[in-house]
């Protein structure tokens, strides 16, 4: 069977697998060479005692008159093999060359003094005898039952240990590799310039700390880059306000023609674009409003009074009694803009506000205008981007309203949608995560 | 001969006030330009006013503290029209904070300043208000509602916002300017037109049955604004002016 390799993804994974497998392969190689060593000493130790042993107790009880033998026989019997006197336990000849090395071990022992006849006793308990005929001619025998290595019944705890151990080890290396790698990825992922800057933690080691410095600095140039071009959009349009106010005062002074209007048309849209731009610089660099308790009811009801004020056609639809936490000056921005976008296309709009959903707030603003081509509706939400059909001037506009609007709209911690209605339209869709008000 | 009314300007900018003067004169009114706050008091001590016009951005002393100078002094009944050049809420509300009794953002056009400067000079005049609130950050109490009239918003007794659309807004000042007072729809209408004149197209009644919404006021039964059958509205709730802090 094929199983296909695959090299784990995770950079942990990754680090754990080399660490683990290395560490036990070593470990293991070790403790196989320790456990080879010291077998063979110990077999050339028991084989060494073993030869003396039997060529001694052979002899003792050779000497030993007859009967005098079989009490001397405990004294001379050994863990692993003992005296039997008489002809043995019937067995099958043993093989030469599948001998134990005890077999051997005796026969340099005793081999020249004794003729030696050698059997296997099969059985549960494998066992060996040694037959041999003393000089007074009685037979006795030999019984070997030949043993493992003695293994101490704690070791394979003490491997268990240090596995364990291995385990933990890995881990904790791993770990502290890759958590700072973890944290700064989130940190860069959740990076937003526009909220309030939050530094990471310069402390670790020198590495960590390095980068972790390294990601702070970056942050700080970024913030400071947006910040510069606030300032610039600001102080450019706070330079062209006095120069568009005195054009303004002149023309008011000039005769009614069509060129008055013509100029005066092209100072009140000079004056918007500086207006919006200085507006979408805010909103990019973020709102510095404080947040207050709002009854949203009324919130809606009031702007579209105001719009209803102007004869305008704007409607509300829904109330959900809801009192929620946020900025109302760019709460009412994106609502305003996304309004002023509909009435521009449609000619009038439709704000419905969705049931009350703990933790969620949807405010719809719906239109019946020409709707944007599905490819544009997300180019729509970039500054200065027009769809084609807007290009002329009676509709064209800035191009910031919705930019303007959907800044403002993640800067409050939600998110504006656009899509196409069914039956023709657009519905800009503004999403919010409500903080549930404390005491409500 | 009719009083004429005399509009002191404050700009830095020498051809925008001298424009914005001509224009005014050229509308009939009286106009002195000055161009910076010590001009400005220099001209005050000698000849009274009736509006002044004041930009906010000005190179030694700014708008906003003239303003509160003035507030402070013997000119604080002087009703003060701001000229900014950041289209800001926190701008506007600072401006009004500091006692402007109006505020325009630059670019303006002329004829927008001479609507709000008639706007004011009405709304001074038509009524002596039984309250004057020019002092920063003032909220006005009533029952269980304060109305913050910088930020132009109601809060009840939770600190929960209740937001007022602008005509809203106007109606209930003016309720709020003047208490225990039965105003006819006139008076109301004529009170309430402020710079959005032209655009305010709502009937008195519809408006004061949107206020009553607004403030949870039972229309058969109403604890703030009671109906006075054939005359118009009454306000019959005491007011109280509260400090900044609270």
């Amino acid at each position: 069977m094929k199983f296909p390799l695959r090299w784990p993804r995770t950079l942990a994974s990754r680090l754990s697998l080399i660490f683990l497998v290395s560490l036990l392969i070593s470990h293991g190689l070790s403790f196989s060479l320790q456990f080879y060593e010291r077998y063979q000493s110990t077999k050339n130790t028991m084989l060494g005692n073993l030869e003396s042993d039997v060529s001694t107790s052979v002899a003792i009880l050779d000497r030993l008159p007859a009967a005098e033998r079989q009490a001397w026989l405990p004294r001379l019997e050994r863990q692993n093999y003992r005296y039997l006197l008489g002809e043995g336990e019937p067995g099958v000849t043993m093989d030469e060359t599948g001998a134990p090395i005890a077999v051997r071990s005796i026969d340099d022992a005793i081999g020249q003094d004794y003729a030696l006849t050698f059997t296997d006793i099969p059985g549960p308990k494998k066992h060996f005898q040694a037959h041999l005929l003393l000089a007074d001619g009685s037979p006795i025998a030999i019984d070997v039952t030949p043993t493992d290595m003695p293994l101490a019944n704690w070791l394979p705890v003490v491997l268990m240990g240090q596995l364990a151990l291995l385990l933990g080890c890995t881990w904790l290396a791993v770990r502290m590799a890759t958590r700072p790698l973890t944290r700064l990825a989130h940190a860069v992922e959740n990076l937003d310039p526009n909220a309030h800057v939050s530094h990471l933690d310069e402390t670790g080691p020198t590495e960590v700390a390095d980068a972790a410095r390294a990601f702070n600095s970056m942050q700080d140039r970024i913030a400071s880059y947006l910040k510069e071009r606030m300032q610039i959009l600001a102080a450019i349009s706070h330079d062209l306000q006095t120069p568009i106010t005195r054009m303004k005062l002149r023309a008011e002074f000039m005769e009614e023609s069509a060129e008055k209007d013509k100029l005066w048309n092209d100072l009140s849209e000079i004056e918007h674009l500086v207006r919006e731009g200085v507006a979408y610089a805010r909103s990019v660099h973020g709102a510095t409003e404080a947040s207050c308790r709002i009854d949203l009811d009324s919130f809606l009801d009031s702007l579209v009074f105001d719009y209803q004020d102007m004869d305008k056609q704007v409607q509300l639809a829904g109330k959900n009694g809801s009192v929620i936490e946020t900025r109302p000056h760019a709460l009412r921005r994106v609502l305003v803009n996304l309004v002023d976008n509909a009435l521009k296309f449609a000619g009038s709009a439709e704000l419905q506000l969705a049931p009350d959903t703990p933790g969620k707030l949807s405010i719809k603003v719906l239109d019946r205008g020409p709707g944007i081509d599905e490819k544009e509706l997300e180019q729509v939400l970039m500054p200065f981007y027009r769809v084609e059909s807007s290009r002329n001037r009676d509709t064209g506009g800035t191009g910031l309203g919705l930019a303007i609007a959907q800044q403002l709209a993640i800067a409050l911690g939600g998110s504006l949608t656009l899509s196409n209605r069914e039956g023709g339209g657009l519905c800009a869709e503004l999403k919010l995560a409500i903080v549930a008000p404390k005491g409500e | 001969m009719d009083h004429v009314d005399h509009i002191l300007i404050v700009d830095d900018d020498r051809e925008i006030r001298e424009l914005v003067g001509n224009y005014l004169k050229k509308n009939g009114l009286r106009t002195t330009v000055v161009a910076d706050g010590r001009q400005m008091r220099a001209f005050l001590e000698s000849t009274p006013v009736d509006l002044i016009v004041m930009d906010i951005m000005m190179p030694g002393d700014d708008g906003l503290l003239l303003c509160r100078e003035l507030r402070a002094g013997k000119h604080k009944a002087t009703p003060i029209l701001m000229l900014t050049a950041r289209n800001d809420e926190t701008d506007r509300i600072i401006g009004l904070e500091m006692g402007a009794d109006d505020y325009l953002v630059k670019p303006f056009a002329a004829r927008e300043l001479l609507a709000r400067i008639n706007a004011v000079l009405r709304r001074t005049r038509m009524l002596p208000p039984n309250l004057i609130v020019t002092e920063s950050g003032r909220l006005l109490r009533f029952g269980r509602w304060r109305l913050d009239t910088t930020a132009r918003h109601l809060l009840d007794e939770d600190d929960t916002m209740v937001a007022l659309s602008g005509a809203e807004y106007r109606l209930l000042r003016v309720f709020l300017d003047h208490p225990q007072r039965v105003l006819n729809r006139d008076q109301l209408l004529n009170l309430t037109q402020g710079r959005d004149a032209d655009l305010f197209d709502r009937s008195i009644d519809l408006l004061v049955s949107r206020l009553r919404q607004r403030l949870l006021d039972d229309a058969r039964e109403p604890a703030y604004i009671k109906t006075v059958r054939s005359e118009g509205y009454v306000f019959s709730f005491p007011v109280e002016i509260l400090g900044a802090s609270e």
